[in-house]
């Protein structure tokens, strides 16, 4: 930085120098224009817009910044939605619209030396990947920021569709209703559910799903007990 | 189908992690102030007459407007720091503002209804010296900006440039101002110091020089502060004489017109032009004295004097419509001065018009008066105050607020010595009956309020009411501030309960505050001790204050004639139960305060143990020490970094506060990875002085603070700061910039003992054989940070996050979580078992992370955590330019009911259960009843 101060220090001194002996010798001469191309010449800006599609920019601009890299260079945002950052050396930059409403991709630009300018996608990962986008800039909102979680509310609805209740509630009906249907009293009928059980349950042998889980539950409720009763257990074993 | 199961963990890990703000707590528990920093320029919008606003430009690069019924802003825009962003000039004309900023780089205008931007310019180079509007036939059309070498004109509509003309013999004459009054013409003003003036005269259209002349003033030693254009085309300039001369020049004796400059004082004048098109007034202040002003008038070339103020403190033009206002501020007693206003052309005072304006003792000096004039008069108070000196914030600590009365009169019961059975059954019975009436008071003024509708309830924060909560939510914040003002801000509500301005505070001084004494000793006041040190010099100060009162101490601080090189607070107490603050001066001789017998005694006993750390940053030296038996200290070890390759940045140990739970972490198999847990561990940043982008580095050293063994070392090879560090548990955090990749890193060490602790019970740095093992993993981080810290419970229990201060304002809390070491590449069933989210390179930011959802906080410089009495609960204030407050939940609200907890649900569910058990009760009964008859 301090390096490239001096040249550009003494090119001023000469523009200056120059501009004084153009005074001298003619009035008219637009004197300065010398220096105005040197201080331009390394310094570049950075254009482009911002536009959140639906609302007035008169509405949102004043709360919006464009920081490029981080807050080392900051431009405003004129009252159109229209941006620019003025006396940018030549590199590559981060350029993002800071807005607390709304969320804007950042884009990475680069600028030559000579002044060139190109807009790209910012990817941290693959520095020098290049997916172009339109220079002078054109940032679009992607939609409001999303600060806030939804809070779990408490509805009927809600409750009902639950899946543990509704395999409470469905069994329920079945049982209550069933009955009521299906006449019970008839004896064919009686029959032919007998039938269908026994479909449903061919080993007959087989202990019953109800029954096993009330015996494990039991059995895992009295561990510290069962250990007792093992005990108590074993040597009847041994006696037989 | 890998990379599916990966996304899915991953996701589930962010889900489970996910903590975020409810939209319904927006204001519940946090709060902002916006600050904008001490005023540069301010103007009235005045064009309407409704309008309520007036725009500052301030030291800190900030343009805003402020509202001038509350004190709040409408919006503000902050520029970069630095003299890039220095706002040079602010001239308000209609609705457009114009700034010159950056030493006269870019011209800006503003449109102030909106805030939004109407134009920007690039100037050519050159130092600005000054700007003025210029009026043509009646409408201000233009702005000049004179530089150095040349002067503009710029359209006000566009910015566009009309002309840019060089200025005549510009390396001997300083310019120094530039004028207009509507006629086409404008002029500028240059100096050449004790010799003569030069008057050029510029036509608007097109740049040509009309007119050029010099007026003899070998008195003349500077332009701008001693001379002014007053009336139609005077410029009236003072020295010990009063001069006018523009066109012509006459020398007029202070003396001739009754006046007499105060010995040692330089006059200055105070006029002015309401609006660009027409020349000023011909109503002028002049300051003669520190504190007198006199308000004159020139009137064809003869000056009246209109009238005297003495004592007069500052002293402003204010204009409406036609007619113009002079307000005077006057000291009235000690505390309070008064604002008069008075006809500017007469002299006269207005009826009605004084307003007494009470000022602290402590509140520091006004620097400027401006006035809102409306149609209806003027109001008689103080609308509103700003504390800019909050913009500032240095420092600070968060402190317990103590007991309340009643509670206070039973922890004094526990705390005398028992004298007889009676007196105190008697006592303890009398404490009982103050806390049920204190509680009876409290429902009282419950049902009082809640009968009130809720906007006329006002809980207003004073000293008397502030105590502590029951999970200790609400603590005293106090802050420091750059400009040596303290202030005691209520945690809850951001009200500012007490402030205190220190005096003779150099304006390069750095601040250490530090609590001596806690609220949990009742009968002794809490302490805090403010450690003032000039950067220069060295040479030290102690402020010693009560943090609830912000009254100074009864407690004289020992005076510091040597430059003190360290201060450290010691866990040692005196029996007041103040700690032992030690401070190194630079003969290395130790002082001690308080420095009783009692302390003395204690330090010696402990003087074996006690070790202390000096860096010399410049010579890239760190040097351990130790504490003798007699006060004197005793060089151990020294580490020394060559100044030449790399610089030391920071050094950061471990908070003093930190508790830290768990000894270890428990792996995929069951057996537990042991934390290095060294409380005097050190990280020691260091930044390469060689700045080109391939050659910087950042190296980072992990140093044992008593032995001075190095522990780790690392080094981050194309990366340079600006470094951020976080240093705390067994891990170091810290972010650089990685010049290869043009990217933000981060970068996690952890330390480890390994399987086996080697002494469980007591950490020594002497007797520790094993280097720990060292685990490091890095990533990239998308955005640059203005601060970082971590959050701080009570017990350690709750997991950690951090907390980043972003440039856009958000302060996201990330999960520690992502920055672990051993989060793995590919995932594995163990890894799975210890909830490890799988590597990705890029640390998320997501905006539900951001703990101050849309309130932006600009230029965050520091985050501070304080732990709450609750441990799922941690306090955060983060302080910049703005001040933020609020409370964040790491792990969630685990100990206690939520806030949203539905009660009515509850309660109407068991409502409901009682009742059918009731009713089902009934039924059974009855039909055992039919059975048994049956």
């Amino acid at each position: 930085m301090h390096i490239e101060r001096i040249p550009l220090l003494w090119l001023l001194l000469q523009a200056t120098l120059v501009v004084t002996w153009g005074f001298n010798a003619e009035m008219d001469t637009g004197p300065s224009a010398g220096a105005f191309a040197q201080s331009n010449s390394d310094r570049f800006k950075i254009e482009g817009r911002a536009i959140v599609s639906g609302i007035k920019p008169q509405d949102w601009v004043s709360s919006a910044r464009v920081l490029v890299e981080g807050e080392e260079y900051v431009g405003f945002l004129r009252t159109d939605g229209s941006f620019a950052v003025n006396d940018i050396p030549p590199g590559s930059y981060v350029v993002e619209i800071i807005s607390p409403t709304f969320r804007f991709e950042p884009v990475r630009v680069d600028i030559t030396s000579k002044g060139k300018m190109r807009a790209r996608l910012v990817n941290y990962i693959k520095t020098s990947e290049v997916i172009r986008q339109p220079y002078p800039l054109q940032v679009r909102a992607s939609g409001p920021h999303s600060y806030f979680m939804k809070r779990e509310t408490w509805g009927w609805t809600d409750f009902l569709m639950n899946p543990m209740v509704m395999m409470m509630i469905l069994p329920l009906l079945i049982i209550v209703l069933l009955p009521k249907v299906v006449n019970t009293n008839d004896p064919e009928m009686r029959k032919e559910m007998e039938q269908s059980m026994n479909m449903l349950n061919p080993n007959p042998e087989l202990p019953d799903v109800s029954e096993l889980m009330t015996k494990l539950f039991s059995g895992s409720k009295g561990s510290s007990k069962t250990g007792g009763s093992s005990k108590g257990a074993r040597p009847a074993v041994k006696r037989r | 189908m890998a990379k599916f199961i990966l996304l899915f963990l991953k996701l589930l890990a962010i889900l489970y992690t996910v903590q975020a703000v409810f939209e319904d707590q927006v204001g519940k528990f946090d709060w902002k102030q916006q600050y904008v920093g001490s005023v540069r320029f301010a103007h009235f919008d005045n064009q309407i007459q409704s309008s309520k606003k007036v725009l500052v430009a301030t030291e800190k690069n900030v343009f805003a407007a402020i509202n001038t019924r509350t004190g709040e802003l409408f919006w503000r825009h902050v520029d970069k720091t630095g003299p890039e962003g220095n706002i040079d000039a602010l001239l308000l004309q209609g609705q457009d503002a114009v700034m010159v900023v950056g030493d006269g780089r870019i011209l800006r205008s503003w449109e102030v209804n909106v805030g939004g931007l109407n134009w920007e310019m690039v100037l050519d180079s050159g130092s600005f010296q000054s700007a003025s509007l210029v009026g043509h036939q009646e409408h201000v059309k233009y702005v000049a900006v004179l530089k150095k070498a040349a002067i503009s004109l710029h359209y006000l509509s566009n910015g566009h440039q009309k002309w840019i003309e060089n200025l005549p013999e510009s390396d001997s004459v300083d310019y120094q101002s530039v004028y207009s009054e509507g006629k086409g013409e404008v002029f500028v003003l240059g100096l050449v110091p004790h010799s003569h003036i030069t008057v050029v005269v510029y036509s608007i259209d097109d740049g040509e020089i009309l007119k050029q002349f010099t007026v003899e003033a070998p008195w003349m030693p500077d332009l701008q502060s001693s001379c002014s254009v007053i009336g139609k085309g005077m410029l009236t300039c003072v020295d010990a004489v009063v001069s006018s001369a523009l066109t012509h020049c006459t020398f007029l004796p202070l003396q001739s017109i009754g006046l007499e400059v105060s010995s040692g004082f330089r006059p200055v004048l105070v006029s002015s032009q309401p609006n660009a098109a027409r020349p000023p007034l011909s109503e002028f202040f002049l300051q003669i004295g520190p504190d007198q002003h006199v308000l004159l008038q020139l009137n064809k070339g003869q000056i009246l004097t209109l009238r005297d103020f003495k004592p007069a403190m500052l002293v402003s033009f204010a204009t409406t419509g036609e007619k113009t206002v002079a307000a005077v501020m006057s000291p009235k007693n000690k505390t309070a001065s008064s604002i008069n206003l008075f006809s500017a052309e007469t002299g006269r005072r207005l009826l009605d018009t004084t307003l007494i304006f009470t000022m602290d003792p402590n509140g520091g000096k006004p620097e400027k008066v401006g006035l809102i004039t409306n149609g209806s008069g003027f109001p008689g108070r103080v609308l509103w105050t700003r504390e800019e000196a909050l913009s500032d914030v240095v420092t600070m600590e968060m402190v317990d607020l103590p007991l309340t009365a009643t509670q206070a009169e039973l922890e004094g019961e526990f705390g005398k010595k028992a004298d007889g059975l009676m007196s105190m059954v008697l006592k303890r019975l009398s404490s009982q009956l103050i806390l049920l009436q204190a509680w009876l008071s409290h429902l009282w003024k419950l049902f009082y309020d809640a009968r009130q509708p809720r906007s006329q309830v006002k809980n207003e924060v004073t000293i008397e009411n502030l105590s502590r909560d029951e999970f200790n939510l609400q603590k005293m914040m106090v802050m420091v501030t750059a400009s040596g003002k303290l202030f005691g801000i209520d945690s809850k509500t951001g009200t500012i309960v007490w402030k205190h301005y220190l005096d003779n505070v150099p304006s390069n001084a750095a601040f250490k505050l530090m609590v001596q004494r806690t609220t949990a000793h009742f009968p002794h006041p809490p302490q805090c001790t403010l450690l003032i040190k000039d950067k220069d010099t060295g040479l030290a100060t102690l402020h010693v204050f009560n943090p609830i009162y912000g009254k100074k101490s009864h407690v004289t601080p020992p005076l510091l004639p040597q430059p003190i090189l360290q201060s450290m607070l010691l866990p040692l107490m005196d029996q007041d139960y103040a700690k032992v603050l030690l401070l190194v001066d630079d003969q290395y001789k130790v002082s001690a305060f308080p420095s009783t017998k009692n302390v003395l005694q204690q330090l010696q006993d402990v003087a074996s143990s006690v070790f202390f750390f000096l860096i010399d940053a410049n010579q890239g030296r760190l040097s351990g020490y130790r504490l003798r038996t007699d006060l004197s200290t005793e060089l151990i070890w020294e580490v020394v970094i060559p100044a030449e390759v790399q610089k030391i940045v920071t050094v950061n140990g471990k908070k003093a506060n930190e508790h830290v739970h768990s000894q270890g972490r428990v792996m995929g198999d069951r057996s537990v990875l042991y934390k290095y847990l060294n409380p005097n561990l050190l990280a020691l940043v260091t930044e390469s002085t060689d700045q080109h982008q391939e050659r910087s580095f950042v190296g980072i050293i992990l140093i044992d603070g008593v032995t001075g063994r190095i522990i780790h070392e690392a080094v981050q090879r194309k990366a340079r700061g600006p470094v951020h560090i976080v240093h705390s548990e067994n891990w170091v955090v810290y972010e650089y910039w990685s010049t290869k990749s043009r990217r933000v890193e981060f970068s996690v060490i952890e330390l480890y003992e390994g399987m086996e602790l080697y002494n469980s019970t007591v950490f020594s740095s002497l007797d520790r054989p094993h280097a720990p093992q060292v685990l490091q993993q890095s990533y990239i981080f998308p955005s640059a940070i203005s601060a970082m810290d971590a959050t701080l419970t009570e017990k350690g229990i709750t997991s950690r996050h951090l907390l980043i201060g972003l440039p856009s304002g958000g302060i996201l809390s990330l999960p520690k979580m992502f920055l672990d070491p051993r989060r793995p590449e590919i995932v594995s069933e163990q890894s799975r078992e210890e909830n490890l989210i799988p590597y990705a390179p890029e640390l998320p930011i997501r905006t539900e992370w951001f703990i101050n959802y849309n309130q932006s906080v600009l230029r965050v410089r520091g985050i501070h955590t304080a732990p709450s009495g609750l441990e799922s609960t941690c306090l955060v204030v983060a302080y910049g330019l703005d001040i933020y407050q609020t409370r964040v939940y790491p792990s969630k609200q685990f100990d206690v009911l939520k806030d949203d907890y539905d009660y009515m649900l509850i309660s109407s569910v068991l409502l409901a259960l009682f009742f059918a058990t009731m009713i089902s009760k009934r039924l059974a009964e009855v039909k055992l009843l039919n059975r048994a008859w049956r």
